[in-house]
């Protein structure tokens, strides 16, 4: 595993603001430090509003870097991310990164994208930084597919691509043609995924998770995932990715998010 | 006491630069935010709680974030008293600043049990009993409402320690000002006012809190003026020192809580936010002051 730099929180500059589809907004930063540090699947801590609250920060993929920062790509669901979908270019924001443990990329290995929806954001930083064999991208229609250039498409109601689920386009030669497999959406449609992979392929996965944070630095316990042995891992810290093998998926979709 | 009041503190017979104690829960046993490089500007952490046993602790999601608060779930997460010793303690010796370890009981004597098995570490300045955790079944907070279960609480890890000790109680029923005199009567040398508030949400279109033990813990910056008000009760009617705990995002708030008569302040769920409070909140003060 690649060793991680220590974050810092940041007064980022806003330089660039994009609506990339409806509801999905995607913010350029000004950050050496990060885009000096940042590896692929890292995430960052953001300060929606300069004042008292809310009074958690929100963890946002770093979606790609840029030669002197970063982009985060969100959708636009509840307080915290609409008062950050009104930065705009001037603004300074507070970010602590990066965080957390992001793909585990062996040098020389060949990687299968496998996202759902805006699940996707994080997989540009992993695809300029590796080799991909295929990127398989499912959503629910075109307003959810983001700019990625993936290998294949499907939405659930047809308006990009075919009709269809994202595993119905996991096939033997895709699976055997990765070393590693990248998943990354909600969990539900991670799980269907998980299931479709037959056993002998499933060492390769990893998983992109998501949960409630406080501190996003190890801390608070607040962000555990329910683990194979019965346990928990923190999302922050000893992940956001995992190994598949780690997921107790039963227990994972008990939780909710 | 003297307005507006000192920054520099004297606590357990001990100068301390900046009245600032980094709450139990929110900054695991200090270690992280000492390799983040936070810890300018803290006079204490207290480390998260401890119990004889590990506790997996409670299943998610354990933190609900309101438009004006946070609640956690957390359960008391830990990996017991003796991992703590053995691999964690030892970790925290280069700490910059006092620790003082929270220890969480099942029983009357499982606080004892806990704290005579920290004794042989000698990293700690001290303990704070966690009477009055509102995330757990067993122990937790009903034993902080009754003040004669606090009195043998106290008196029970008096017995095994000469190190000091401070009773942190619960605002969630009983008299604080009661359990404080129990505690103190029991040998606790300073009472933590006070953990967190029993709050909860529910989801209005199925009638479901999506906490899966319904009530948590509440934190809010909102619920400072309730905490100013217990410390100025309880420290008006104890001998010893009063830390408070709650409510803080200012350096203005501790200035207050100060002024209303506690000794330490402690912070929480601000390092959520910004996790260089230590520093901000003396800054803030300083300014405030001309200290
Ligand atoms: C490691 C990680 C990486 C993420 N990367 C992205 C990304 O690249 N793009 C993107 O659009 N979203 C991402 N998310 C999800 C994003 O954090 C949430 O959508 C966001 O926190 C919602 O905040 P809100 O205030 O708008 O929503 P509200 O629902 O109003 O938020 C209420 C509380 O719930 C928390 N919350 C709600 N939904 C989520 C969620 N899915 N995950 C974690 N916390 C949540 C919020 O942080 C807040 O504390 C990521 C989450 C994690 C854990
Ligand atoms: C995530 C979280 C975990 C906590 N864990 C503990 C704990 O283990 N033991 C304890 O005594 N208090 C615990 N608390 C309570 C805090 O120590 C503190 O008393 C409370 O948060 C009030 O301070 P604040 O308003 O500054 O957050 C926890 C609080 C939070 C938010
Ligand atoms: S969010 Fe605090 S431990 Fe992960």
């Amino acid at each position: 595993m690649l060793s991680c730099a220590v974050p810092l929180d940041y007064d980022c500059l806003v330089t660039r603001r994009e609506e990339v589809l409806p509801g999905v907004v995607k913010i350029f930063f000004q950050c050496e430090g990060i885009a000096a540090t940042a590896l692929p699947g890292q995430f960052v801590q953001i300060e929606p509003s300069p004042g008292t609250f809310p009074v958690t920060r929100r963890p946002i993929t770093i979606n790609s870097l840029t030669d002197d920062g970063f982009e985060l790509l969100f959708d636009v669901i509840g307080r915290g991310t609409e008062l950050m979908a009104v930065m705009s270019p001037g603004d300074t924001v507070r970010v602590l990164g990066p965080l957390g443990h992001g793909w585990m990329t062996d040098p020389g290995s060949k990687w299968l994208l496998i996202g759902g929806g805006l699940g996707a954001a994080g997989f540009q930083f992993l695809k300029d930084s590796v080799d991909t064999a295929a990127i398989l991208i499912g959503a629910s229609c075109s307003d959810r597919v983001i700019p990625l250039d993936a290998s294949f498409v499907v939405t659930e109601d047809g308006s990009t691509g075919s009709r269809g689920l994202v595993t119905s386009l996991i096939s033997e030669e895709h699976l055997s043609n990765a070393d590693s497999i990248a998943v990354c959406g909600p969990v539900a449609m991670m799980e269907a995924v998980w299931k479709t992979i037959p056993e002998k392929h499933r060492h390769k996965v990893q998983i992109s998770t998501e949960s409630r944070m406080g501190c996003g630095w190890g801390v608070c316990d607040g962000c555990s995932i329910p683990i194979s042995d019965g346990g928990y891992k923190k999302c922050c810290k000893e992940g956001p990715v995992f190994p598949g093998t780690d997921i107790d998926w039963k227990r994972w979709k008990e939780a909710g998010l | 006491m003297s307005f507006p009041p000192n920054i520099k503190r004297k606590f357990w017979g001990k100068l301390f630069d900046s009245p600032i104690m980094l709450a139990s829960g929110t900054a695991g046993f200090g270690e992280e935010l000492l390799n983040l490089n936070c810890l300018a500007g803290v006079g204490a952490v207290v480390s998260k709680a401890v119990s004889l046993k590990p506790r997996a602790g409670n299943p998610p999601p354990r933190l609900l974030e309101t438009p004006y608060g946070l609640l956690n779930s957390i359960g008391l997460a830990n990996p017991g008293v003796h991992h703590v010793l053995n691999h964690i303690l030892p970790e925290t010796s280069n700490l910059p600043c006092p620790l003082l370890i929270n220890v969480a009981g099942e029983s009357v004597e499982e606080f004892a049990d806990v704290v005579s098995i920290l004794e042989s570490s000698n990293v700690h300045m001290g303990y704070e009993i966690n009477v009055s955790c509102p995330n757990v079944a067993d122990g937790g907070a009903a034993f902080g409402v009754d003040p004669e279960v606090v009195l043998r609480v106290a008196m029970g890890v008096s017995r095994v320690t000469a190190r000091p000790f401070s009773v942190k109680l619960t605002p969630n029923g009983g008299d604080m000002v009661l359990s404080a005199k129990a505690a103190v009567e029991g040998g606790a040398s300073a009472i933590t006012v006070c953990n967190t508030f029993l709050g909860m949400h529910m989801d209005w279109r199925t009638g479901k809190s999506i906490i899966k033990r319904k009530v948590a813990g509440y934190t809010s910056p909102a619920l400072l003026p309730l905490v100013v008000a217990k410390v100025w009760q309880v420290s008006n009617a104890v001998s010893v020192p009063v830390i408070s705990s709650g409510g803080v995002s200012h350096g203005e708030d501790v200035l207050q809580l100060l002024a209303a008569g506690a000794q330490m302040v402690q912070v929480g769920t601000r390092l959520m936010r910004r996790p260089f409070a230590g520093a901000e909140l003396m800054d803030e003060m300083k300014k405030l002051t001309g200290e």
